[in-house]
């Protein structure tokens, strides 16, 4: 995989060190300051609850030595009478921890996922053009919620699970410190069992999880392929393709079953031991006279309390893991730093209808890559309109880019009205100039939602005054639902020239002074063409523009035209100019109005 | 989700409960074995764990209580039960696992191989991410229920077995101890009903938020282009509040839920230690049954809680279950007919006789279209966007069938061959390329993976290709990314045409096929394309001049028929038509990855391709 930043190979596996694992821990816990109070009030409430499940046992053995053994019917009902209330207590205890719980988690993922967006959205462009869009969404999506998987049951049943053991042993020991000694002789095989389980199995279910999403991409590439599988008639190949992922899934699947086939026989059995061994000496003792029967009674109710923690923890583990795999990530896209930022002391661009003049600007993406732009010097006199020209990959679009400060130039500076663009803040920038890419992506939600993404504020009068001064209302309102109609994410109810007069009306919505716009490539039916070269016209009336431009037509209609060539400014100059001057400008019109005129007047 | 509802049951429900029942029935018959493994195994080791708290009890009453002095033998005793309960465990689990995981891995091949079998017209309507969470999700639900029947059936006998037990020592006691149990499974059973709405909408928010991170991802250009972040935040903090609304209710509903089944068996043991206690006091019971009776409760609250889940999972099971079978009695439309034949050696000769068709129920693509295309002939369809052009050479191979008329090659209609030979002897490329996640070469071999490695270099050469594979980091071994996002749109489109070269088809279509070829660069390509299209049948599928010209004939498509026929200079001589629909194509033209989306391959491809094409390349700029 290529691209990807530093940050994403912070933790290469789910597995994480202990190290990892304390710097992130103690990262995540500065992070819950305005939460101590109510985790404090939980823990608290926590601790009732595990001893009054705690507290049971004990309740039955004062009802077995006292209320049977001292033939006191009144200790007895007293002793169920109290473990009755202790049950309800434990209920309503639980209820509130639960929810004290959720809220604090959930409400620290809330802000999670808030901090970690906010953070995205003022990263530098060229992150998001290094970046694939799938791990960013990762780091949003599957990350925050294998958090959620901990916050919202795996750590509080984790802490409960701890104490109720801790509990159970302090609790056995003031029984019997010589039968809770026999009895804890079957921790350690358990301990280990479900160590070697732990260990075992985790390798098995990263396995499975690998296999699993190996099938499922072949799957999904089966699927988006099918074309091309049927064209080709290879159905049985990628059949067969397929069985080899799918029964890969299933023997990796086996292989969990064989685990835990051999694992819960051995906790089975050492729970059966452990009773044995509360009988058999508990019973020993008891014909001593070192204990009473009661004790024997809640030594086998407390058995349960051990067992099911040392069980349940084991498999928290696994939570854990991913968990702090998830955070490791998260943690490292916080650290990343918007290589374009604001800086301290920036001002605010007061004037909207600017010059913009580029001195000596060379640019490499990324360290040590070549140069795109080498030593190009311009200047684009307010109200001008500059078409840019020349073959793909001459650095025309990344000379936008830089106009519009997606990047800043590693050498010389981009002014607008004279200022320094990394003098100014991009609030005032961005009302100054917009950046318009011709193929209008949507957003979920209406139309006029999207063209609203020009200027959040404006209101629907201004929206609907935007779209009739670029002349295309009648486009708009043509839909089913007029401006309200939905889009679908993607868009792909609109038409491609459909999408474009959207975007544009976005531009005009937006007002600004300065217009930074990309040619659309995409072909276009008749219909929408002549309406988006019209509304583009209107667009560009009166602001200063800079145009890529992937049409002659286009450039031809321009104040000035910029030839970039191999990273440089090979001609400047107006279209008259350029084609007396006979130079590369002109050669190019010169083919192009050949064909033109050829495909139009034999 | 009306499947879901406890009552009220609708007709078509029902009907859909019995399909979903009927698949995974049938899914479990070839692997009956297992369940009965599984089954045999839950019966014995219900009777070992019985046997275990009643041994425990005895060995109290006559090892502990009393002066028989047996303590030994009965700890002997009651390890072997132990011993038997765990080789029961382990069979019983190794049985219902193996069978669910098997059950899930059959559906899913037959789930997949069935959607190989699908039409075209069927994939245009459904969406990837559905038949993924069918092959996914929906299997995994059935997975669930399938792994829980037997565990349930055993957990069931040991039910059944610890009532009687327990009435047989004393019906007062086994009332006290099991009054509060089915309120354990009802509560699990409604925990599990109600959660299921509240969690579906959990997943619908997090759907639309993860929906709204993708958008602001993939969109960041307009994002930043007008500094609309705000706009984003905002709609993500609401996204973010919606998802923290529901967790708070599932926990609610967890809150009440989760202590209420600690609680239930709580009041069992508080039963038996007073209703008992008193009763031992009286000398009706030891305390050795007490224990045992302790024991039992706890005992049952895993078989309980178990069938609670079993039962809430059971309609989301069958639901998805029910899913699974729509697709799979989704009847392919395009099959071999009976009695098909295959396809005879001939010059290759295309015929379509009045060919009309629409797509779905929308209107007409093509309108009674006549061609007549001559054994080795390249003939060009132009026409303007939605002139059916692209419908013709979807036709051709069976991808989809004609509403009317018929299409013939070398005499034969399409529909009397056998559909792999029909598709084998055309080799189609399309516009949109895809490109698998596998190498160069075998990408380029897809047709016939066992092409020597000098066929796969000459279909290379042929398509222009050569030289840029040749200079990637492992050659012809480079492995594609995902859709082969590391290439350029019209790199990609030559390892397309190379693999279409590669099958060596007795018809060739090239749709678009060069559209993002840099038209610079395309002059290289036609030279090799008209070498592959000697002695070919060839339909080309083009708007350029240049590649028209490649073709012996051109015919102009219009309203779905062809309104026009002639050579490319002919038809720009006369036909007003033909020359409108090739200037709008000409204003159109021009792709650019310089100016392309945001994201990494295009970056890198600008840096690379600096100085790629001389600014007077020719072409149509």
């Amino acid at each position: 995989m290529r691209g990807q930043g530093h940050w994403a190979d912070l933790v290469p596996d789910e597995t994480i060190s202990r190290h990892d694992a304390s710097r992130l821990l103690r990262r995540l816990w500065s992070m819950l300051g305005g939460y101590y109070g109510r985790i404090i009030a939980a823990s608290v409430l926590l601790v009732l609850q595990v001893a009054a499940l705690l507290a049971g046992p004990t309740l039955v053995k004062y009802g077995i030595d006292r209320g049977i053994g001292h033939h006191d019917p009144a200790a007895l009902n007293g002793a169920a009478i109290a473990y009755l209330a202790l049950a309800f207590v434990g209920l309503l205890l639980g209820r509130a921890v639960t929810l004290m719980i959720a809220r604090i988690g959930e409400g620290f993922l809330r802000e999670l996922r808030g901090t970690l967006f906010r953070h995205l959205m003022s990263l530098s462009m060229g992150f998001f053009e290094r970046e694939q869009t799938g791990r960013l969404v990762a780091r949003m999506t599957s990350d925050i919620d294998a958090l959620q998987e901990l916050t919202s049951q795996g750590l509080v049943l984790m802490v409960q699970n701890i104490l109720l053991f801790v509990g159970a042993v302090v609790v056995i020991f003031v029984l019997s410190w010589q039968l809770a000694a026999a009895v804890l002789v079957i921790v350690p095989p358990l301990y280990f069992a479900s160590r070697w389980f732990r260990r075992v199995s985790n390798v098995a279910y990263r396995d499975v999880r690998d296999r699993i999403s190996t099938n499922m991409s072949t799957l999904q590439e089966g699927l988006e392929g099918i074309r091309v599988v049927q064209a080709y008639a290879r159905e049985p190949q990628f059949t067969e393709r397929f069985n080899g992922t799918n029964e890969a899934q299933y023997d990796a699947n086996l292989l969990t079953v064989r685990l835990s086939a051999r694992y819960f026989p051995a906790v089975e059995f050492t729970s059966v031991l452990g009773t044995a061994v509360i009988l058999g000496f508990g019973g020993w003792l008891v014909h001593r006279d070192t204990i009473t029967i009661g004790v024997v009674s809640a030594f086998v109710l407390y058995l349960n309390n051990l067992f099911e923690p040392i069980q349940q923890l084991s498999q928290f583990y696994n939570t854990v893991q991913s968990a702090g795999a998830a955070l490791g990530k998260v943690f490292g896209l916080l650290d990343t730093h918007a290589s374009v930022s604001e800086r301290a002391g920036a001002f605010d661009l007061v004037e909207r209808k600017l010059g913009v003049d580029v001195e000596h600007v060379s640019f490499a993406y990324g360290d040590g890559a070549d140069l795109v732009l080498h030593d190009v010097s311009l200047q684009i006199a307010p109200g001008e309109r500059l078409a840019l020209v020349g073959p793909t990959g001459a650095g025309k679009s990344t000379l936008a880019k830089l106009l519009a400060r997606f990047y800043d130039p590693i050498e010389g500076t981009v002014r607008v009205g004279g200022a320094d663009l990394r003098d100014v803040t991009f609030a005032s920038l961005r009302k100054v100039m917009c950046v318009v890419p011709q193929e209008g992506y949507l957003f979920a939600g209406t139309l006029r939602d999207n063209v609203r993404i020009g200027h959040i504020d404006a209101t629907d009068a201004d929206v609907e005054a935007a779209v009739r001064a670029l002349g295309v209302w009648d486009h708009f309102s043509a839909f089913p639902l007029g401006l309200d109609t939905e889009v679908q994410e993607g868009g792909t109810r609109l038409s491609a020239g459909e999408r474009q007069l959207v975007s544009l009306a976005r531009a005009a919505l937006a007002d600004p002074g300065v217009l930074v716009l990309d040619e659309a490539t995409s072909n276009l039916d008749p219909g929408t063409e002549h309406a988006v070269e019209q509304a583009l016209e209107r667009l560009m009336q009166g602001r200063t523009s800079v145009v890529v431009a992937h049409r002659l037509s286009t450039a031809a209609r321009a104040d000035r035209i910029a030839v970039i060539d191999a990273g440089g400014l090979a001609e400047l100059g107006t279209h008259d100019e350029l084609v007396a001057k006979q130079g590369r400008y002109a050669k190019l019109y010169e083919a192009w109005q050949t064909h033109h005129v050829e495909a139009v007047q034999p | 989700m009306a499947v879901t509802e406890p009552n009220g049951f609708l007709e078509t429900d029902r009907a859909r409960r019995r399909i979903g029942w009927r698949v995974m029935r049938d899914a479990i018959r070839p692997h009956r074995f297992w369940s009965w493994v599984g089954i045999g195994a839950g019966l014995g080791w219900a009777i070992a764990r019985v046997a275990i708290p009643k041994l425990t009890g005895l060995a109290i009453d006559r090892g502990i209580n009393s002066q028989h002095h047996e303590l030994t033998r009965w700890v002997a005793i009651l390890l072997t039960a132990g011993l038997f309960q765990a080789l029961f465990t382990g069979i019983r689990r190794y049985a219902a696992f193996r069978l669910a995981y098997r059950v899930e891995t059959d559906l899913r091949m037959r789930l997949v191989a069935h959607l190989q079998s699908l039409h075209f017209g069927f994939h245009d309507e459904a969406q990837t991410g559905q038949l993924m969470a069918n092959a996914n999700s929906d299997l995994q639900q059935i997975n669930q229920v399938v792994l829980l029947i037997p565990l349930t059936i055993a957990s069931t006998l040991t039910m059944l077995a610890v009532i009687v037990v327990l009435v047989a020592s004393s019906p007062g006691l086994a009332f006290f101890a099991l009054i509060a149990l089915p309120l354990l499974q009802m509560s699990a059973t409604r925990f599990s009903r109600l959660m299921f709405p509240i969690g579906t909408s959990l997943q619908n928010e997090l759907a639309r938020y993860s929906g709204v991170v993708e958008e602001s991802i993939t969109g960041i250009r307009v994002v930043k282009g007008f500094g609309a972040e705000r706009r984003q935040v905002a709609t993500i903090d609401r996204q973010a509040d919606g998802i923290y609304d529901r967790s708070i209710a599932a926990a609610n509903l967890r809150a009440w839920f989760l202590p209420l089944i600690d609680l239930l068996p709580t009041l069992g043991l508080v039963g038996i230690l007073w209703y008992g206690g008193h009763q031992v006091l009286d000398g009706h019971l030891t305390i050795g049954e007490i224990v045992a009776a302790n024991f039992y409760v706890l005992m049952l609250i895993w078989p309980l809680r178990m069938i609670g889940m079993l039962l809430g999972q059971v309609p989301r099971a069958v639901a998805a279950a029910a899913r699974v079978h729509d697709v799979l009695v989704t009847d392919p439309v395009i099959v071999d007919r009976h009695g098909a034949r295959p396809l005879a050696d001939g010059p290759g000769e295309l015929r379509f006789e009045g060919v009309r068709f629409a797509y779905g129920n929308g209107r007409d693509v093509l309108d009674g279209l006549d061609l007549v295309v001559r054994g080795g002939e390249a003939v060009a369809l132009v026409g303007a966007t939605a002139s059916g052009k692209s419908t013709v050479a979807r036709l051709l191979p069976r991808f989809y069938d004609v509403d009317n008329g018929r299409i013939l090659i070398d005499g034969v209609d399409v529909r009397d061959l056998q559909l792999r030979d029909l598709r084998r002897a055309i080799g189609i490329v399309f516009e949109d390329t895809f490109l698998f996640t596998e190498s160069v070469r075998d990408n380029i071999a897809f047709a016939d993976p066992d092409a020597s490695m000098e066929a796969v270099r000459r279909a290379a050469r042929l398509a222009g290709a050569e030289e840029f594979v040749s200079s990637l980091p492992q050659g012809f071994d480079t492995l594609l990314g995902q859709h082969g996002y590391t290439l350029s749109g019209g790199q990609r489109q030559r390892i397309a045409i190379a693999r279409a070269v590669l099958a060596e088809p007795k018809v060739l279509i090239l749709d678009d096929a060069t559209s993002s070829v840099d038209p610079t660069k395309e002059h290289e390509i036609r030279a090799a394309l008209a070498e592959v299209m000697r002695d070919r049948t060839t339909l080309i599928i083009a708007h350029r001049p240049a590649t028209i010209a490649l073709a012996d004939r051109v015919v102009l498509l219009d309203g779905g028929r062809i309104v026009a026929d002639g050579t490319h200079d002919e038809l720009l001589a006369t036909n007003e038509r033909y020359r409108e629909v090739l200037a709008r194509a000409e204003i159109a033209e021009a792709p650019d990855p310089d100016g392309g989306a945001g994201n990494g391959g295009a970056a890198m491809a600008s840096t690379r391709d600096v100085g790629d094409g001389p600014v007077d390349g020719g072409g149509s700029r």
